[in-house]
């Protein structure tokens, strides 16, 4: 047992004080009087000491395991519900009873990062616990945890295995967040019980390197805050986004080329992957719409934000009379499903494709790089075409995985009627409500009505700068009447 | 004729896949005269050039202001390429030409890598200037300019002397799909393409056909189609699947008369007449042989039809290209009157444009 309580604090910092040793271990293993760790399923929402943690951890791990296959045995599983119910009572701490609302609580200057202060770490870290368990809808979680084990338990269940992996598969990642979010929890309160010993002890060295330590913790759980906002389903997914200009004319075209241009800056910026699938320029300036490939993982999370109409005010460069224009473009996003979601069947017979641009004899008669097609599915009256590739059995391919995204979103949509519990990330949004001004005349500013997020260089978000735009719309839809959760 | 016992043994490799274990080093080209040495495509040539960035971006520049001069100007002219189109043929040509395309892209404008530092290049630069002049000025077919055609998912060298293969006839390809699905006897048969040119069909229907006991014999009058065709066929690695024989038609088939599952070809279907009036890229700059139908067009698609029925066996399969509805119609009624019994399934598949463009059917 010692010897695991070594390894595992070692893992953490190097304790040189023997005293220290000594001490700790006193009190871990005075903390394993209470109960509720040794019936404890799945790690540290009750306080842990880390040693506890390390001892159960093959026992918690073969749990884990069987649990997923659907091996539940009855008592574990009936201490795990108590577990879960009681779980929002029961409030993990320090030995001194230190808990993340009371760090909350007391309102502890949070300073920059720099400043070694582990207060201030230790609140930004307390903050940043509280919002992710927020996005992630904690108290929800909670109960939808309950309703899958108890699915799980139930003797039938494989009877439908897609069925039944698509409920584990989310049971499993549910605990997965949980844990991470608990460990986090409980790393924050090991640091500052380290701090504070090392503070009696006099041991200087121990307090900086638990500081440090603090320090890291805050790093990382910052990154981790963005993570919690991306947990949609379909988020970590590639995706299409269009862009289509809006009435009047070259004014407008060119407005949705800027917009265009704007996702392909943004995109590259990011690291993802751009291809260009299909555009259709305007005649003098701009173009009349156009779809971009973005390849890369959470693309289609962060995408998702942008859905909606932009409006552009400024004096137009088409009009001899400068005047002011008001024009818009409309942004779809449209995810690449993977192979693990079930697509939409398309059947070849409903299909109807045809080259784009086609007139004259064709053939022999023509020479043309231009081989554009358009895909028609029948029966739904949705269309895909792509022009941009060099041959026209590339083009249709293209064009078919657009329609093939296109559908896939459209049955998701109605699958989300039915079970409304999805709508979140796709039906909230409406296509041709407008989400984001652009002023460069008579003053600049760029202003989201959602969020009332605004920066005021038009420039530098028209060059792509739209994480502050994207990340404030996703916090506050997700963070949105969730006040009272933890 | 001269070549025969050379064809002979080329056809042994294709009769006989199994008894001949080592490929037959007198495969290649049936063909006395040297042939001329195909052009490696542009995006296929080593980078062995330089120049710096800035200058790259002055031509560039240029091609664009020549591109976008253009404007609708061809196309009322004859149909040619507008301002679109020719711009979007810059960006490949960058794409080809280019070690790194992207260092043209404007979306790295603002990038910091260095205007006097030299880029590799696949042509020099005054071969690019001379390039993009060729494509406006001669309106010489993009193709011709960058060495390849891009069609269905094979990149094709083409080169003048070889016409370059039309979107439309990727269909024939899924045609022949459809009729080998289900089908072993015609997957695994003897099939010709007859009047090759670049070997496009022939290569996409080997791959169709796929790695069983299938083969493809094509063959084409000009020694520049028979050499580019082989060379494109070595290119996809299929010298053990394809022979490439020089010669008229079926001429060069006399040894698999009536032994052959499969027919496609899209022939010269072009009325004579109307060729001086095609768009500039196809009446200066593409093979006449390779367009010329005769006075209706229709000379080599009855010769064509009469060989069919003559070559292939018993169920096998044809498909040829048309000029359209005309003449689609005109070759179905040509099956149900003067060869009637011969063919059975006769039908006329349209292209995406919507153009009655191939017939298909099967001996009887």
């Amino acid at each position: 047992m010692s010897s695991l309580v070594l390894k595992r604090s070692r893992n953490n910092i190097t304790i040189r004080s023997f005293d220290l040793k000594i001490r700790l271990l006193t009190r871990l293993f005075s903390s394993f009087c209470e109960p509720h760790l040794h019936n404890s399923p799945i790690p540290t929402h009750k306080r842990t000491v880390s040693a506890s943690d390390s001892a159960f951890l093959a026992k918690k791990n073969n749990g884990f395991y069987s649990y997923l296959h659907g091996n539940w045995k009855m008592p574990c599983g009936c201490n795990f519900s108590r577990f879960l119910s009681s779980q929002a009572a029961v409030e993990a701490s320090t030995f001194d009873g230190l808990t993340v609302e009371g760090i909350i609580a007391n309102n502890w200057v949070i300073y920059d990062e720099n400043e070694s202060d582990w207060k201030s770490h230790a609140a930004a870290i307390a903050q940043s616990i509280h919002l992710i368990r927020k996005r992630l809808r904690w108290k929800k979680l909670i109960p939808k945890l309950e309703i899958l084990s108890e699915q799980l338990n139930k003797p039938d269940l494989w009877d439908d295995p897609a069925r039944a992996g698509k409920i584990s598969r989310e049971h499993g990642s549910i605990m997965v967040k949980m844990k991470e979010v608990n460990a986090f929890e409980q790393e924050l309160f090991e640091h500052i019980d380290m701090i504070k010993l090392a503070r009696e002890d006099n041991d200087a060295e121990l307090e900086s390197e638990s500081l440090q330590a603090l320090l890291t913790l805050r790093r990382n759980i910052k990154e981790k805050e963005l993570e919690a906002l991306l947990t949609g389903e379909h988020d970590s997914c590639s995706c299409f986004i269009e862009v289509q200009a809006g009435a009047g004319g070259t004014e407008s075209m060119d407005w949705a080329s800027m917009v265009m241009q704007m996702y392909v800056k943004w995109a590259e910026g990011r690291g993802f992957g751009v291809t260009v699938v299909d555009e259709m320029p305007g005649e003098l300036a701009g173009i009349k719409r156009a779809t971009i490939k973005v390849d890369g993982e959470y693309a289609f999370g962060y995408a998702k934000a942008e859905v909606g109409s932009h409006r552009l005010v400024r004096i137009s460069p088409f009009d001899s009379n400068k005047r002011r224009h008001t024009s818009f473009a409309s942004v779809a996003v449209i995810p690449i499903l993977g192979d693990g979601f079930s697509r939409f069947q398309i059947n070849e017979s409903d299909l109807r494709i045809e080259r784009y641009r086609s007139g004259g004899a064709g053939g022999q008669s023509v020479n043309t790089t231009d081989s554009a097609v358009r895909i028609t599915h029948i029966p739904t009256g949705i269309t895909a075409s792509c022009q941009n590739e060099r041959s026209q059995h590339q083009n249709k391919a293209s064009a078919m995985s657009v329609l093939q995204s296109r559908l896939d979103q459209l049955e998701m949509e109605r699958q989300a009627k039915i079970n409304a519990e999805h709508t979140q990330s796709l039906t909230d949004i409406n296509f041709g409500s407008q989400i984001r001004s652009y002023v460069l005349h008579p003053y600049r500013m760029v202003k989201d009505h959602r969020t009332d997020y605004e920066v005021s260089d038009p420039d530098s978000v028209l060059q792509g700068d739209l994480d502050g735009f994207i990340l404030s719309y996703l916090s506050a839809s997700l963070d949105k009447n969730e006040d009272d959760d933890p | 004729m001269k070549s025969s016992s050379l064809t002979r043994a080329v056809l042994s490799t294709v009769l006989q896949p199994v008894f001949s274990t080592r490929p037959n080093p007198g495969r290649t080209v049936a063909c006395s005269v040297a042939p001329p040495k195909p052009k490696v495509p542009l995006y296929q040539r080593p980078p062995a050039f330089r120049a710096a960035l800035s200058e790259l971006k002055k031509w560039h520049v240029w091609a664009k202001n020549q591109a976008a001069a253009v404007g609708s100007t061809f196309l009322d002219l004859d149909d040619g390429p507008d301002s679109t189109l020719l711009l979007r043929e810059l960006n490949w040509l960058v794409e080809d030409a280019l070690e790194q395309p992207s260092l043209l892209s404007p979306k790295n404008s603002s990038s910091n890598y260095d205007d006097a530092a030299p880029v590799s290049i696949r042509a020099c630069l005054d071969d690019l200037y001379k390039l993009w002049k060729q494509r406006i000025e001669e309106r010489r077919p993009f193709q011709y300019v960058v060495g390849c055609e891009h069609w269905r998912d094979l990149i094709l060298s083409v080169e003048e002397g070889v016409l370059i293969p039309r979107p439309e006839t990727e269909i024939i390809v899924d045609l022949v799909d459809d009729a080998v699905r289900g089908n072993e006897e015609l997957r695994n048969g003897i099939w010709a393409d007859l009047g090759t040119g670049s070997g496009a069909l022939a290569i996409a229907v080997a791959r169709i056909l796929g790695v069983g006991s299938g083969r493809v014999v094509a063959t084409d009058l000009s020694p520049v189609a028979v050499a580019v065709a082989s060379y494109n066929v070595e290119r996809y690695n299929l010298q053990n699947r394809i022979a490439v024989r020089l010669g008229s038609w079926f001429d060069p088939l006399e040894d698999v008369e009536g032994e052959l599952c499969g027919l496609v070809s899209n022939p010269p279907y072009i009325p004579s007449e109307d060729i001086d009036g095609l768009q500039a890229e196809v009446s200066k700059h593409e093979p006449r042989l390779a367009l010329d139908g005769g006075a209706n067009g229709m000379n080599d698609l009855i010769h064509l039809c009469n060989g069919a029925a003559s070559m292939l066996k018993p169920g096998g399969f044809f498909a040829f290209e048309t000029n359209g509805e005309t003449q689609s119609k005109c070759l179905v009624d040509y099956m149900d009157t003067k060869m009637k019994g011969s063919f059975y399934s006769i039908n006329i598949t349209p292209d995406f444009a919507g153009i009655q463009r191939f017939v298909t059917g099967y001996r009887a």
